[in-house]
């Protein structure tokens, strides 16, 4: 038989005390998380406590406003009638008017309400309740419960009794639950927005969730002035309190009693629910979970091909192999030999390089010779020819002016 | 006062999973070891084999020219005159647009590879593509490319179809895996095959893509006439080289 989950049971009085180990986790716990149905049964059933509200259907219509049609130099919207005040010849009536009513004006007999299919309900709560002993989703959605010995936190009965507020708050305290609650009255804020005018003033966030299952109970008196503190009996468990906002994970307390019930209550696995007639939980896709574990497994691995790598066809870049050595040689291994020998018959036939050589010897031995002679000119003569190369200069450098300008 | 903790002995167990994965992994990169010290060996082998082809094919170019400028001078020295075989192969450039053409010309041109304005193909000559040829005379410019035109085109502006894309060939695989069974296993052998027109001319030339060239860098005369007139368009035999250097 696979095993079960356990949950131990406090004493009411002493957080360190169990008064009953090792009851088993009721299968509403073990539904699988949906916060998709969380989320659209959240959407829904939150319009439900609406109440109807419209404008004056009178609102913004009360004048015998007419247009005054085209040719009067003015837009074609129904200007007030009569005279007499700033009033008259104004726009009226339209949304886009001053003083005119709003488009679409709110009705009463909008659909304020919505229904929700009734197993889709159970199934939100189902999950939501599951979310409730999932220590990260508890966490996550902000409740302080570092200190709260077990989550699920299931107390005995006793509290059920408990009148006075002081054992509450007492009761709190001993199970690391005030720090919630702490929590809750510190973020207290005066909420933005016209609201506060219309009586709610006050943001406040919400504390522990307390579930009890005897009628005659009194607890509900205790806990009632408690900030953030709820109190629900477990036959009335709402969504709206189980997943705030549509958030799962809701820190919540559950009396013995109301713990036990939870199985009557949804059912389990093996048996439909008692209560909600025919309903069963809902069942997960995957019966194990854990996914390495079946990636890894031979079953799995004998089958699966090879990881593919990415094939790349060719490089993302085409290089020129005329002009990129590296790029030709990957082509044309070849390449490498026609061109050494390329090189080598340029050499072999290159029999005036000396020639070459010979000439610039040549003519550098002319030029300095030149500036031999230069050197030697008197003068006069060098007077005479620096004036020619100026004219020279000058002629040139007008010509290129004249082309220029041209 | 310290004391020294006593060293327990525990027993690291690894967790199952992980064994088997780290056994995988090895075993996977056993092979891929293996696989590519395979690859490379073959690679070599390939390189060897190309080069020794390479080398071949330049032999048998260098012979066919000496054997041309042989035959012409014997034929002078004996007052003949030597005709060298007719072109097999042509090197076709499209010098029109898309604009109002004809839908058998436009047709035609898509036959012959050229959808595109430069677009440039090779075409093996026979009578079915010279009656294609004549039919877009006026649109195309052609003449019979030399060893090293097309050894450019192929080099610089040379992308094969595979799958229907257009695969630059910047290795020899890619010749080597469309091509290889008809013994075309590099640039080179692809090159040769064309130049020859032999025996797979027609896969050499469809695994070729169109050569897209650019506009000839000091123009054209003026594509409205033929080349005979003055112009551009139709037969300008060995003077398509000179173009397709422009263009290349």
């Amino acid at each position: 038989m696979t095993s079960v989950p356990l949950v131990s049971v406090f004493s009411a009085d002493d957080s360190t005390k169990v008064t009953a180990k090792h009851i088993p986790l009721p299968a509403v716990f073990q539904t699988p998380i949906r916060p998709d149905i969380v989320s659209f049964v959240h959407t829904n059933i939150a319009k439900n406590r609406r109440q109807a509200h419209a404008v004056n259907p009178q609102a913004g219509m009360q004048h015998s406003a007419e247009s005054w049609g085209t040719g009067r130099a003015v837009a074609r919207i129904p200007r007030v009638s009569g005279s007499g005040t700033h009033r008259s010849g104004q726009a009226a009536f339209g949304n886009q008017c001053r003083k005119g009513r709003m488009s679409l004006p709110i009705k009463v007999w909008r659909r304020w309400h919505r229904r929700v299919n009734i197993k889709q309900k159970r199934h939100a709560a189902a999950t939501a309740v599951a979310a409730t002993g999932i220590v990260p989703l508890v966490l996550a959605r902000g409740h302080r419960i570092s200190q709260v010995p077990q989550i699920p936190l299931v107390v005995e009965d006793k509290i059920e009794s408990y009148e006075k507020t002081t054992d509450a708050l007492n009761f709190l305290k001993r199970f690391g639950a005030f720090e919630d609650v702490q929590k809750v009255v510190s973020t207290k804020v005066v909420r933005a927005g016209i609201s506060k005018q219309r009586g709610k003033k006050y943001r406040v966030r919400k504390g522990p969730l307390v579930v009890y299952f005897n009628e005659n109970a009194k607890l509900l008196k205790a806990f009632r002035n408690v900030p953030g503190v709820e109190v629900v009996n477990v036959t009335r468990l709402n969504l709206l309190q189980l997943a705030p906002g549509g958030q799962l994970g809701r820190f919540v307390i559950w009396t013995q009693s109301a713990f036990a019930h939870l199985d009557k209550l949804f059912g389990t696995y093996r048996y439909a629910s008692v209560l909600k007639d025919g309903y069963q939980l809902l069942r997960p896709l995957l019966t194990n979970p854990d996914l390495a574990r079946i990636i890894n497994s031979n079953q799995v691995q004998e089958k699966v091909q090879p990881a593919k790598t990415t094939k790349v066809l060719h490089d993302v870049q085409k290089k020129n192999p005329l002009k990129n050595t590296k790029a030709m040689d990957r082509l044309n291994p070849y390449a490498k030999k026609q061109r050494a020998a390329a090189v080598a018959a340029i050499k072999a036939n290159t029999k005036g390089t000396k020639k070459i050589k010979k000439n610039k010897a040549l003519k550098k031995a002319s030029k300095a010779a030149f500036n031999k002679v230069a050197a030697s000119l008197s003068d006069a003569t060098k007077a005479a020819v620096q004036e020619e190369q100026d004219i020279k200069v000058k002629y040139f450098s007008v010509q290129k002016g004249a082309a220029q300008a041209e | 006062m310290s004391q020294k903790k006593a060293q327990i002995q525990v027993e690291q167990k690894v967790p199952e999973s992980i064994v088997k994965k780290t056994q995988r992994d090895s075993k996977l990169r056993d092979l891929v070891v293996k696989k590519r010290a395979e690859r490379l060996g073959q690679n070599k082998v390939r390189r060897a084999q190309l080069e020794k082809s390479a080398q071949a094919y330049e032999a048998e170019y260098k012979a066919t020219e000496k054997s041309l400028v042989d035959n012409i001078r014997k034929a002078k020295s004996e007052g003949g005159f030597y005709v060298p075989a007719e072109a097999k192969l042509i090197l076709v450039i499209r010098i029109r647009g898309i604009n109002t053409l004809n839908p058998q010309v436009r047709q035609t041109l898509r036959l012959l590879k050229l959808r595109q304005l430069h677009n440039a193909a090779f075409v093996r000559i026979n009578k079915a593509t010279i009656e294609m040829i004549r039919k877009v005379e006026p649109y195309i410019t052609y003449g019979y490319p030399s060893r090293t035109v097309i050894k450019n085109l192929i080099y610089k502006r040379g992308y094969a179809k595979v799958n229907g894309q257009r695969i630059p060939l910047t290795s020899n695989t890619i010749i080597d895996q469309q091509l290889g069974k008809y013994g075309i296993h590099g640039i080179e052998d692809l090159i040769h095959e064309i130049t020859t027109v032999g025996a797979h001319f027609k896969e050499a030339n469809r695994f070729l893509w169109a050569f897209k060239l650019r506009g000839p860098r000091g123009g054209f005369i003026a594509k409205r006439r033929s080349f005979i007139n003055q112009g551009d368009w139709g037969n300008r035999e060995d003077l398509i080289n000179d173009l397709a250097k422009r263009m290349i």
